[in-house]
């Protein structure tokens, strides 16, 4: 479960959000908003990223999640899919996922790793030797976006705030993105994904609807998504 | 990266002296301390001459002020110039000269080829040989007898001056005369000891050469002089590692390195560079001023020049390619990264003079904390160097308050050749680190994977062993760098 209560986000002392209460348990959650209302901010902040001042409380199965710092609430099993993921010169895409899952306790042995991560890069179309590529470096928007769930899926975190998973991806990839998340949410696991695509939104088992407003929030469950869909969110928020 | 965490701390680990028996000079500079200098080391009188006219040179030029690192003047009468610890003969090393290399990690098989059992083992197969000189003197030089069997000559310069003198006449100040500069000069004069190697014609080298540099003693001036030269079609790959203990006075190390390549000849050089840096207070530490020239005097040969910086309070240092022969070739890379109140002056200089010729620079700087990271090169084509190219690649990467700086200079004297330059400075950026920490990395994790992979290009260019020993050292520089 992850809970927020008076969950407040400000930069540079201006806020952002303010007293968000809210829960996310098992499945699939939506979050919509008008732009500029802090969907990102709200992810972010949630992440523990430090351009951000938090206020309110977290919890985080069971732990206080705002008292952790980013790479701990990661292996507490928190993940946050970036929508621009940023690209690290000389540090291949293996490299990089076998430092964080040895970071965590536990971590399979490299064979086992590499098997599991070519696995996913073939499902995921994406090309030969994706392995040794450079982090986030000379990769389509598209990709990156792959990347990220692939890291998802490596890390196997129990909660993941997904960012706009579905922006620059072409027909083919939004099925195999519909088909991961579906696949992955029935594990119990929380997702919960910023996103206005309809195309995501209809091929997923949405468990509730969340729309940030600049003065309210308001949750419903899928016909909330569809409903500012049809009429914008100017009546709803 | 698993290395960070075998360090609990980030304490210059080679910090420690040894304390031996040791013949020293009183301190100061005078043309009898040259005289004895060159009486004690029995050389022949063109060396002693060699040594007189530098000294003689010296007192006419002052010390270089252009580059960007300041230094408290160095008093060059308070220095001794010369340092040995007492033994009879290289079969009784005193043990604690032994354990000092051995706590400073000179793998096993080459302590024990040290102490003379070459190839005892037959299973250890000798992969580097070691030339050690601890202060002014060397103390050993391991596997003579294998690479004899080769033709080549790998012994200290002492030694070589004895048995090779017409090889080092021939090319002693050729590539760097005493007059080149201030400290070039200063160690024509007093150079002490340092490595000679020779590699006759068609031969590669069938094991990595390397000279261990270890200042001990508190005071002295290490003025080290080493020599390379690879006859036509031949190979060599050399290494040096340099450490020192923390004092908290300055040490003047003012080393000199000529390499020459003769036709179709390559001589590949490394260096990792750990002297003392000083204090988190800019309190003691190394003052490196080095100059290193290779010359490609013979028609398609290659210089390859590449140099990890970590240690060092003041580092003045441009290992630079005279490419003379047509399509001769020059590299220089580079990591350098200071941190605390480390300064340093480095780069390169590629002069073509013969046609086609090539040259690649690709310099990275890394700095933290107060200090201060110049890249300084100079290209150079002439007008008789048709066809020639060079591709230049200097990155900077900045934390804290650390100041970096790009100065590269290029000429070119004909219509017929290609000049390339790149270069990119920034900050670590947060979002990067903050990225990596949200897969679960720590902070130091982080910005030793960002670091790292900023380095690649170069340490890819480093020979196996060593490449590993400065991945290390540079995760432990690292360590305790950030925040």
């Amino acid at each position: 479960m992850l809970v927020t209560q008076e969950f407040t986000v400000s930069v540079d002392d201006k806020p952002i959000l303010e007293d968000i209460n809210l829960d996310f348990g098992p499945g699939i959650h939506i979050i919509m908003g008008p732009n500029g209302v802090g969907k990102s901010s709200f992810a972010h902040a949630l992440m523990g990223n430090p351009k951000y001042q938090t206020d309110g409380a977290v919890e985080f199965f069971g732990k206080d999640l705002l008292a952790m710092e980013t790479h701990e609430r990661s292996r507490a099993g928190l993940f946050m899919s970036f929508q621009t993921p940023t690209p690290i010169e000389g540090l291949s895409n293996f490299q990089f996922i076998k430092q964080c899952l040895d970071s965590k306790q536990g971590s399979p042995g490299i064979t086992e790793t590499l098997a599991k991560f070519k696995g996913l890069t073939d499902e995921f179309n994406l090309p030969n030797e994706w392995d040794k590529k450079h982090l986030n470096v000379q990769a389509s928007g598209g990709e990156k976006k792959k990347n990220e769930l692939i890291q998802m899926l490596m890390l196997n975190s129990e909660c993941a705030i997904l960012d706009e998973p579905d922006s620059g991806l072409d027909v083919d990839a939004l099925q195999i993105l519909t088909n991961v998340i579906q696949d992955f949410a029935s594990n119990d696991k929380i997702v919960i994904i910023i996103s206005h695509y309809e195309s995501l939104i209809k091929n997923l088992n949405v468990d509730s609807v969340t729309v940030l407003g600049k003065d309210k929030t308001i949750r419903g469950d899928v016909d909330l998504a569809y409903q500012v869909l049809d009429e914008g969110f100017k009546n709803i928020v | 990266m698993t290395s960070v965490n075998q360090f609990a701390n980030n304490k210059y680990t080679a910090g420690f002296n040894t304390v031996t028996e040791t013949e020293d000079f009183e301190p100061g500079l005078t043309e009898e301390t040259v005289q004895k200098l060159s009486a004690i080391k029995k050389e022949p009188e063109w060396v002693t001459e060699f040594r007189l006219k530098a000294f003689r040179h010296l007192q006419t030029i002052k010390e270089p002020t252009w580059a960007h690192v300041n230094y408290a003047p160095i008093d060059y009468q308070a220095l001794s110039y010369y340092s040995a610890p007492r033994f009879r003969n290289k079969d009784e090393i005193p043990p604690e000269i032994l354990e000092t290399f051995d706590k400073l990690g000179v793998p096993l098989h080459e302590r024990d080829a040290l102490l003379g059992i070459e190839s005892k083992d037959p299973n250890i197969i000798p992969t580097v040989a070691v030339d050690v000189v601890f202060d002014s003197v060397s103390i050993a030089t391991t596997f003579q007898k294998e690479l004899k069997k080769h033709g080549i000559i790998f012994c200290s310069i002492s030694e070589a001056i004895q048995e090779h003198p017409e090889l080092v006449k021939e090319y002693l100040g050729s590539v760097i005369p005493a007059k080149d500069n201030y400290f070039a000069c200063l160690n024509s004069a007093v150079f002490t000891d340092g490595t000679f190697c020779y590699i006759p014609k068609g031969v590669k080298c069938p094991m990595e050469l390397n000279t261990y540099f270890r200042i001990n003693a508190r005071n002295t001036g290490q003025f080290e002089r080493t020599l390379i030269i690879a006859d036509a079609d031949s190979y060599v790959s050399y290494l040096e590692g340099c450490t020192a203990p923390a004092y908290d006075e300055n040490t003047l190390h003012a080393a000199v390195v000529e390499l020459v390549t003769h036709d179709r000849a390559e001589i590949k050089y490394s260096t990792v560079q750990n002297w003392y840096p000083g204090d988190e207070n800019g309190v003691g530490g190394v003052l490196n001023f080095v100059t290193k020239r290779g010359l490609c005097k013979g028609e398609s040969s290659k210089i390859s020049w590449t140099q990890v910086e970590t240690g060092s309070a003041v580092t003045w240092k441009y290992p630079s390619c005279i490419l003379r022969g047509d399509n001769s070739v020059g590299e220089f890379y580079s990591v350098a990264v200071t941190k605390g109140k480390q300064m340093a002056d480095t780069g390169t200089k590629m002069l073509h003079v013969g046609k086609n010729t090539k040259s690649t620079i690709v310099s990275k700087g890394i700095s933290f904390g107060d200090s201060s990271n110049t890249y300084r090169g100079q290209v150079r084509i002439g007008k008789n160097a048709h066809n020639s190219r060079n591709y230049t690649q200097c990155d900077s990467l900045m934390l804290d308050n650390s100041k970096a700086l790009t100065l590269p200079v290029v000429s070119q004297y004909n219509n017929s050749s290609i000049v390339e330059h790149e270069a990119s400075a920034g900050k670590l950026s947060e979002e990067a680190l903050f990225y990596l920490q949200s897969r679960g990395l720590d902070e130091e994790n982080a910005v030793n994977l960002v670091v790292n992979g900023f380095c690649k290009d170069v340490f890819q260019k480093l020979p196996l062993e060593f490449a590993a020993e400065a991945n290390q050292l540079l995760n432990v520089t690292l360590e305790g760098a950030v925040g």
